[in-house]
């Protein structure tokens, strides 16, 4: 007899084993070619010109994040600024403390060059 | 100043360690500021000593209630062990006793070490030394006792060993270690008996349990447990049949025989028999296994001291033959018999090993007395002084030797009464160890100090540094035994005891015997090695047997070689055959058992990331399921059922 | 609404995020070959704090309403906190000068301990999750600071992507319980279950939770990871990992299922007692077989970790005792060992345990260290770690004696692996014979850490009794 809690394992249980069926299961099914050219890096379907292991610029990264960073603490920012008046003096102090810490993170991502594409 | 030195008596053993510390660490490449400091050290311990011994022999009540200061060590619930110091007359005496002896030996060293390469480490040793002798005699709890005896049994073993570039002197030092290591397996297997019996071993609160002992344990068991850990005084004291390692001890420079190997150190069981003393008290059977060990020891070694040669030899002999005495003492249930005698011995014995040193240093290491002659005109002080001693022990009054084994035969007489069996023949067994004790010591004296001069040997006095200490021991030597003079109405009985005080009657009797006899000691020395009126060497023929007997001591050292030989190795060889192939064959296989386990899980880190987070999964999920299936309560949840 | 701070009890984070701050603008405005001092300058921000300590200990209760708890247990694992801070700073600078971005490890360093210090204090979700993220995004920093070798850059990823996973699984134990409970506090999940009971979801948030925690401390099943950071990583930050990280996850750990599931005890106990005995004999066994000394301290951590495990069963409040005591043992001689190997591997940029042949004859005191400190983790008496063993094992005895029985045969193999490294060290006879010169702060943090481990041995009840104190307040 099977509590409705049961049902929960159920669930889980065949999920579980669903997952591993799958995966077994595409083991199994999946055709094997070991050859050379299977082992080659995908480009299109071209060959491969030169080394693969590029590196990418890393400024790319850099900027993506400094962006998220400070797109984020606008969002921080704006509830504060909506409800200014009754929050009062201490969230004001905090949002300072807050905002402080940051530009110490923008300022340090300056001096080492975050900030400029060369 | 008494009162700091009371409630802070572990600045006595302290002060000696940071000596060690520091000589260790820093001082040691420099010789004069590490026995300088090393002295200065003994030095405040010694008054810090003294004001203790003023503010315990002001406070009578101390001694039936002494002062004790605890500090848990380990606790957990159902096991705590406190240590602490334990303040009395005993431990204050003793405290006396040591730090005296600590210091002179510690001058003296200044001019019988000079110029050793080991200068340094040796004040060290003698300063780690110091400190765990007072840390042992300061202990309220056995077990920190025994750890305490663990460390003095290391230095001696570092001192004995000093010169280990001497063969003898690294076999001696194997010798002392591995001989009282017997012992101490004897004492470790009885303290872990009483603190499982007690349930603790905190001096004070054993002798509470000691009274009604009924109530833990039968009389039997106890006497047993009593005598399995009377192996380690046994051993520490070197009573027969451990007392092998002690004579040869004398490898060691002669200030550490004189400190360790025959005023402190070798006492450490007897203050540790009179200690539990209350314990023993309480079951017969083990007093009198302490008193007859003693009673033989003493007749023992003074028998074999009558033939050896040797200079400290003879004197290690008469040790062994004087810690018989205080054990003795101790079997005939007399603390203050026992501890009056230790204290005085410590007196003689450490300056007649100290006026040996002189000598030795004198003569370039000559070690034996027939090599010797006519020294008391190049060595006045050396030799009255020596001569002090060798009255002392010989116990001619008013000297401290007399009144302390005056003392002894006292208590030994009163406890023939109860138990004549056992006592009667000890008595007259320690009488003729007066004898005895007499003759060798006067032997040794009339053959080396007086007689005729040895032209080839040019002996010179010993510098002020050396003199010193053998005045001051001189000194003790003559009027150390008053403090315990039987007229006194509050003498040393009144104050080192256990139990009620009962002051007995000066004998006068025994007074008288035990003076004669030692005067018929000293007469026959002179007459057989002074005035040479008997042959020594006819002597020796008349009695062959027992005079080879003697010589070779009992051949004890060869039938242990040969024990050794025969049945330890034959034993070793069937149980090396049997562990080589079948104990080893099982640690073997179980070693590569592990070791292989660990050779195959090691490659579950296989180093590949998805593996690892699959892996958190999949035991998430195993974790779960357990919860679902294997724990009952919370499977019902899952299954329905009941709630 | 407005929240009750007391701000007297949270000197100590304050001090700590001010230093921290004030390392990272004296970086930003000095120049980088002037900015030697900024190491030096942590480890005594960090001591003068750590020296604060003491008083701190007599101010407790609640620093904020329902989330931010002082007691005596936090303060103490702050402590540790702090303690872990000053020495991996201190055996830090000369080995990261090599390294690079000299003055950043420091400020990092800062800021670990200030997220070990508000772990150990949290008694709700968001301080929870704000210490423990504090603590590892830094972590992660550090560990993947070696970039430059293959081994240091696979560490720093192993450990980004591993610890995203347990904090993901944390967090969704997490949300989990307040789906159910609709309550942040830990405490008041313990009032839940006592009206409700418990429900499947339940048990499966129990469940992600401890696998959270089981991750940081490196219990096996969930070590993995371990070996291969430790590796990799610069070896201060191993010393760092395997001391401040574990006593803070182990601190949050035991307040957790202590103050939240007291009621379902007996459910979780035998959970925690398999995952003990898998911890200590994985690590013991494959300690074995391992050549490189720090990934065989990785997986000696990994046993200790399952011996201060076995501190969760005792039903009072002597295990908590023995684990505080245990962990702080444990961080001195790992701190000793990981000091030594941080020399060496500055010296002569080896780390493999045959390298540090006849390092006795090459610096002494090195060698002590390293011995002390393995035998203490060893448990041979009279070192502290002996004494931490027992006050670990002798409460469980009664009602885990198999337990009990297999810490101590795993304690007997673990000295296998432990005096192959004593006898390389002083048997073996070294390549290259010339002396090591040690940096001052190092010869003071080798000489501190023997000091404590054999003091601690010979008399541990000083800083038992303060455990004990802490512990029983904690359990009342």
């Amino acid at each position: 007899m099977l509590s409705p809690k049961g049902a929960i394992l159920i669930f889980f249980l065949t999920g579980f084993l669903l997952s591993i069926i799958i995966l077994v299961l595409n083991y199994l099914l999946s055709p094997k070619s070991k050859s050379l050219i299977k082992r080659e890096t995908y480009e299109c379907g071209l060959e491969t010109i030169g080394p693969t292991w590029v590196q990418f610029k890393g400024n790319y990264f850099m900027y993506a994040l400094v962006f998220v960073l400070f797109d984020v603490e606008t969002i921080f920012l704006y509830p504060w600024a909506v409800r200014f008046n009754v929050l009062g003096l201490f969230a004001f102090v905090e949002m300072v403390i807050f905002i402080g810490i940051l530009v110490l993170g923008l300022w340090y991502a300056w001096k080492e060059g975050a900030l400029e594409w060369k | 100043m008494v009162e700091f030195a009371m409630h802070n008596a572990w600045l006595i053993p302290l002060l000696p360690a940071i000596a060690f510390a520091a000589i260790a660490l820093l001082l040691w490449p420099w010789p004069k500021a590490s026995s300088t400091f090393s002295i200065l050290m003994i030095l405040t311990s010694f008054v810090l000593a003294l004001a203790v011994v003023y503010g315990v022999y002001t406070q009578p009540e101390l001694i039936e209630k002494s002062m004790v200061y605890t500090t848990r060590w380990f606790s957990m619930p159902g096991l705590r062990i406190d240590v602490g110091i334990m303040l009395d007359p005993t431990s204050a005496m003793m405290l006396w006793v040591v730090t005296l002896v600590a210091l002179l030996v510690q001058i003296y060293s200044l001019g019988y070490m000079e110029g050793d390469p080991g200068f340094s480490s040796f004040y060290a040793y003698l300063s780690l030394f110091a400190a765990s002798m007072l840390g042992l005699v300061l202990s309220s709890n056995l077990l920190q006792m025994f750890v305490f005896w663990e460390l003095v049994g290391l230095c001696s073993y570092l001192l004995i060993g000093f010169w280990f570039y001497k063969d003898s002197a690294r076999e001696a030092a194997k010798k002392a270690f591995i001989t009282t290591r017997v012992g101490d397996f004897g004492l470790l297997i009885g303290l872990l008996s009483l603190q499982l019996i007690f349930g603790t071993l905190n001096i004070p609160e054993l002798a509470e349990k000691a009274v009604n002992f009924q109530n833990y344990v039968s009389a039997e068991t106890l006497t047993l447990v009593l005598v399995v850990l009377f192996l380690g005084p046994i051993g520490k004291s070197g009573q027969f049949p451990l007392h092998v390692w002690l004579p040869d001890a004398m490898e060691g420079p002669t200030p550490v025989s004189a400190l360790i190997h025959a005023a402190t150190m070798v006492v450490a069981g007897v203050y540790l028999v009179g200690r539990i003393l209350f314990l023993f008290k309480e079951v017969p059977a083990a007093m009198h296994v302490v008193a007859i060990i003693g009673g033989f020891t003493a007749f023992f070694a003074a028998t074999i001291a009558l033939t050896q040669t040797e200079m400290k030899r003879i004197l290690a002999y008469s040790t062994v033959s004087q810690l018989g005495y205080m054990m003795l003492a101790l079997g005939a249930a007399s603390l203050t018999a026992s501890m009056f005698h230790l204290m005085t011995h410590a007196y003689f014995k450490a300056l007649m090993f100290l006026g040996a040193g002189s000598v030795l240093h004198a003569l370039h290491g000559k070690a034996h007395i027939h090599e010797m002659g006519g020294l008391y005109k190049k060595m006045p002080w050396t030799t009255w002084t020596f001569v002090i001693g060798a009255l002392a022990i010989a116990g001619i009054p008013p000297l401290a030797g007399f009144w302390s084994k005056d003392e002894i035969l006292l208590v030994v007489k009163e406890a023939a009464h109860e138990a004549p069996g056992i006592y009667t023949p000890l008595f007259w067994l320690a009488l003729i160890t007066a004898f005895l004790t007499a003759f060798y010591m006067f032997r040794q004296v009339f053959t080396a100090f007086f007689g005729p001069e040895k032209p080839e040997n040019h002996p010179h006095e010993a510098p002020w540094n050396m003199r010193l200490p053998l005045i001051i021991l001189a000194f003790f030597s003559i009027v150390g035994g008053w403090v315990g003079l039987p007229w006194l109405e509050k003498g040393f009985g009144y104050w080192v005891r256990m139990g009620e005080f009962h002051h007995a009657e000066p004998d006068y009797v025994l007074m008288g015997v035990s003076v004669l006899l030692a005067l018929a000691g000293i007469y026959l020395a002179y007459l057989m090695y002074l005035k040479k009126a008997i042959d020594p060497d006819k002597v020796a023929e008349k009695f062959g047997v027992l005079y080879k007997l003697s010589y070779h001591k009992y051949y004890i050292d060869e039938i242990y070689l040969w024990f050794n030989q025969m049945v330890v190795d034959g034993m070793g060889k069937i149980l090396y055959w049997v562990d080589l192939y079948i104990v080893d064959g099982i640690v073997n296989g179980i070693g590569a058992i592990t070791r292989g386990s660990g050779a195959v899980l090691r490659y579950t880190t296989t180093g590949n990331l998805q593996t690892y987070a699959l892996v958190i999964f999949m035991v998430i999920v195993i974790i779960t399921l357990y919860f679902a299936f294997g724990d009952a309560s919370f499977a019902s949840l899952f299954l329905g059922g009941g709630k | 609404m407005s929240v009750n701070i007391n701000y007297l009890l949270l000197i100590p984070e304050i001090l700590v995020l001010s230093l921290g701050i004030l390392l990272f603008v004296l970086a930003l405005i000095t120049p980088r070959n002037l900015q030697k001092g900024i190491g030096y300058l942590a480890t005594l921000g960090l001591l003068g704090i750590f020296l604060y300590m003491p008083i701190a200990w007599k101010y407790t209760g609640m620093a904020i309403e329902g989330m931010y708890q002082v007691d005596k247990v936090a303060i103490f694992f702050k402590a540790l906190s702090l303690l872990a801070g000053i020495f991996v700073t201190a055996i830090a600078p000369k080995y990261m000068e090599k390294i690079g971005y000299y003055s950043e490890f420091f400020v990092f360093a800062v800021f670990t301990v200030l997220g070990m210090m508000v772990l150990v204090s949290a008694t709700d979700f968001l301080t929870l999750y704000l210490g423990l993220e504090l603590m590892t995004i830094t972590f992660i920093i550090l560990t993947a600071y070696k970039r430059e070798s293959a081994i240091g850059a696979e560490a720093g990823i192993k450990y980004l992507i591993l610890a995203g996973v347990s904090s993901a699984i944390l967090l969704y134990g997490l949300s989990l319980f307040y789906g159910l409970t609709r309550t942040l506090n830990i405490v008041d999940i313990a009032a839940v279950v006592k009206n409700n009971g418990i429900t499947p979801a339940f048990v499966l948030a129990m469940v992600f939770v401890l696998a959270g925690f089981a991750f940081k401390i490196s219990a096996v099943p969930f070590h993995m990871w371990a070996p291969d950071v430790y590796q990799g990583a610069p070896t201060p930050v191993t010393a760092f990992l395997a001391t401040g990280s574990k006593a803070a996850s182990f601190a949050i750990f035991f307040r957790f299922f202590y103050l939240a599931f007291p009621g379902i005890k007996e459910h979780w106990v035998g959970l925690l007692a398999t995952l003990a005995a898998l911890t200590m004999v994985v690590g013991n066994l494959v300690a074995i077989p391992q050549t490189n000394l720090k990934r065989m301290l990785a997986y000696s951590s990994i046993a200790q970790a399952g011996y201060i495990l076995v501190g969760f069963l005792a039903t009072d409040f002597a295990g908590f005792k023995a684990i505080m005591f245990y962990l702080s043992v444990y961080l001195m001689a790992t701190i000793g060992a990981f000091a030594v190997a941080t020399v060496y591997e500055n010296v002569t940029g080896k780390e493999e345990i045959r390298d540090f042949a006849g390092l006795s004859q090459r610096s002494p005191i090195m060698a002590a260290v390293l011995v002390v400190s393995l035998l203490s983790m060893a448990g041979i008496p009279p070192l502290a770690g002996f004494a931490g063993k027992f006050y670990l094992f002798y409460p469980i005895i009664k009602n885990w004696g198999w337990l009990a029985l297999l810490a101590l045969i795993m304690s007997m193999v673990s000295v296998y692996y432990y005096l192959r490294v004593v006898l390389v060290v002083y048997r073996d006879e070294p390549e290259d014979k010339t002396p090591i010169t040690l940096p001052n702060s190092i010869y003071f943090t080798l000489l501190i850490t023997m000091a404590v481990t054999i003091v601690l041995g010979v008399y541990p009840t000083p800083l038992a009794k303060i455990a004990q104190q802490a512990a029983m307040i904690f359990m009342k």
